[in-house]
């Protein structure tokens, strides 16, 4: 059984009087595996959070449908919130309330025993914050106290839409260290961001969303060697005929025009040790010229690419 | 069972908001005003108790539904706009269980005020004219709590029906002018375009039906049984031909319908139009938030 797995899953937004339909998510067909820590990645308005809002029944799908752990999310909404702890996006927390009460009614109404000192303390909230009204915290401290009532129960599966919005540098690396913790544990957990930065420290697999579709899924490492494979090396030399590094590792391609040496490499590693061996070889390197693919731009090409034909390959 | 766990901390939440006890306050301290000077400008002999109790039906037709809706317009359109609502859901709630809980959470908060406004008027009254006759009082005091839940349903209904505040506002002030100041219109337009004449002292019982379908009219019957004297509409069109000699006596809805009263016009028909006015509102509002996105 997976975890989550959506089946041509399609959410369509009628048009206004004057505003076309908007298709937001478009047949996706999303597995995510049971115990393995899934990045949800795209750019704002890829359709990332109406997703996360059909899986927890916030929206009703136009057409095709989802299951979490095995549950349908239309019928089965009760069981799923049940097993599934949930820091979704665009939340509000009961302002009047302090942050423990807000925190006891989770424990109350997930039926948890779950001690709230120990929760605040994973989150990192000391006691004085957790004793005043949640309408005096910051925007961290709140997302801090939504992370511990999306911890309780320790749930089978957590879903975190944009989790790390508005936390601090410390606030992220508490919360890198939550989800290694909850997948150690066996949970299962789906992470949803638009900065890859911070996916790719924890994620096991990666999808990245752009226009409502799945465009790419795989492991980071996966994404790294995607993007390393196409980065290139361009070489301004004086004997450009003279340069033998056909053989060198790493190399996939060596084209001359001029007194220029392009050259693409397959590991990005290789630029540094083939810059080397030509000096070795008594080269005169006039110019050194890199274009790697970063995760980033790699992101952005997929992301992007619907837009922008030029940009459709990876920068070569 | 989670219906009572919203409910509770509905109330927990709404005890907390300033509005609401402000709103009791200008309550409170707007009947004692108004009792006051009226009574003190009447005469004497005419201010006994029950002349008050009728003073105070009559403020809280239009004040009840006021508190009633501005508690619990934004029942849950407020909690949609602020995202409290995807954390309630998050949990094992269902979206049926949300509003049950804030029909009876919002239900018991305007109960609570209704009764605790109600006896402090009723407790100036005593202070200032006599000691109100405790069955009569009792009777007022469930009348406005009643009437209080009824239109605590209205604005529950409301309030899961749509998704702005805008829009919940709209409806419920809307809603409140129809029945404060159109309905009665309607009602005698309604006689007129059916039996040709506009209502006169002798009407057909289903003129008194269609009025009552109103709560505020649901309530000035039921009132009207433990007040001394008649309680006036709010705001009075004049489409009745009344003649100008008629006695209060002939103004009863006893003696305006030909032959015996109809089930329909007594009082506790009236008792049950106001609660039915507590409900079906809100289911009315749970089909809609029940099939509609966040």
């Amino acid at each position: 059984m997976a975890a989550i797995r959506t089946t041509a899953l399609t959410k369509r937004f009628p048009g206004g009087f004057r505003t076309p339909s908007v298709t937001a998510v478009d047949a996706l067909d999303l597995v995510v595996k049971e115990g393995e820590v899934y990045g949800f990645l795209g750019p704002n308005g890829a359709g990332k959070s109406t997703t996360i809002d059909m899986l927890l029944d916030y929206a009703r799908p136009t057409s095709g449908s989802a299951e979490v752990l095995g549950y349908d999310t239309v019928t089965d909404a009760d069981a799923i919130s049940e097993r599934v702890g949930i820091l979704p996006e665009g939340y509000g927390l009961y302002d009047r309330l302090t942050g423990r009460r807000n925190l006891e009614f989770a424990i109350e109404w997930q039926d948890a025993a779950d001690d709230p000192a120990t929760l605040l303390d994973r989150v990192g909230l000391d006691a004085a914050d957790a004793d005043r009204p949640v309408a005096d915290y910051s925007k961290g401290m709140t997302q801090r106290l939504a992370l511990a009532m999306a911890l309780v129960d320790d749930p089978e599966l957590l879903i975190l839409d944009e989790p790390s919005s508005g936390l601090d540098p410390n606030g992220i690396r508490l919360l890198r260290e939550i989800v290694r913790e909850e997948s150690d544990r066996g949970t299962t957990v789906f992470f949803s961001s638009h900065i890859l930065g911070q996916v790719e420290a924890v994620c096991d697999r990666v999808g990245i969303l752009a226009d409502g579709e799945l465009v790419a899924v795989d492991t980071v490492e996966g994404l790294r060697e995607a993007a390393g494979a196409k980065s290139t090396l361009e070489l301004t030399v004086d004997d450009p005929a003279a340069v033998a590094i056909g053989d060198h590792d790493g190399v996939a391609d060596v084209s001359v025009r001029g007194n220029r040496v392009r050259i693409t490499c397959t590991d990005s590693r290789a630029k540094a040790t083939i810059v080397a061996a030509l000096v070795d070889q008594g080269h005169d390197i006039v110019d050194v010229g890199a274009e790697s693919a970063s995760l980033e731009e790699l992101f952005a090409v997929y992301t992007n690419g619907d837009h922008d034909p030029a940009a459709a390959e990876v920068p070569a | 069972m989670t219906v009572t766990e919203i409910a509770r901390k509905d109330f927990e939440d709404a005890v907390r908001s300033r509005m609401l006890w402000g709103i009791m306050a200008v309550f409170v301290g707007f009947m004692a005003f108004v009792i006051v000077i009226a009574l003190n400008t009447a005469d004497a002999a005419e201010a006994t108790s029950g002349r008050a109790m009728s003073l105070i039906a009559q403020l809280a037709q239009l004040f009840v539904p006021l508190i009633a809706l501005i508690a619990g317009y934004l029942a849950i359109v407020g909690e949609r706009r602020a995202g409290s609502l995807r954390i309630l859901l998050g949990y094992p709630h269902s979206r049926r269980d949300v509003v049950l809980g804030k029909l009876l959470g919002r239900s018991a908060v305007i109960a609570v005020t209704l009764s605790v406004g109600s006896l402090l008027t009723a407790g100036l009254v005593a202070a200032t004219i006599a000691v109100p006759d405790p069955v009569n009082a009792a009777g007022v005091l469930g009348s406005i709590v009643l009437f209080g839940v009824a239109f605590a349903g209205v604005a529950v209904g409301i309030s899961a029906a749509v998704r702005t505040r805008g829009k919940a506002m709209a409806l419920a002030i809307g809603l409140l002018l129809i029945f404060l100041v159109i309905w009665d219109a309607l009602a005698a337009l309604t006689y007129q375009a059916v039996t040709g004449a506009l209502p006169g002292l002798k009407v057909e019982a289903w003129y008194f039906l269609f009025l009552r379908i109103s709560p505020i009219a649901a309530f000035r019957a039921l009132a009207d049984g433990f007040v001394t004297g008649p309680i006036s509409d709010f705001f009075v069109w004049g489409l009745e031909q009344i003649p100008r000699d008629t006695s209060p006596e002939q103004l009863t809805v006893a003696n305006r319908v030909r032959g015996p009263l109809p089930f329909y016009l007594t009082e506790w028909f009236a008792a049950a139009t106001l609660l039915m006015w507590g409900v079906v509102p809100a289911i009315i509002g749970y089909t809609r938030f029940r099939d509609s996105d966040l």
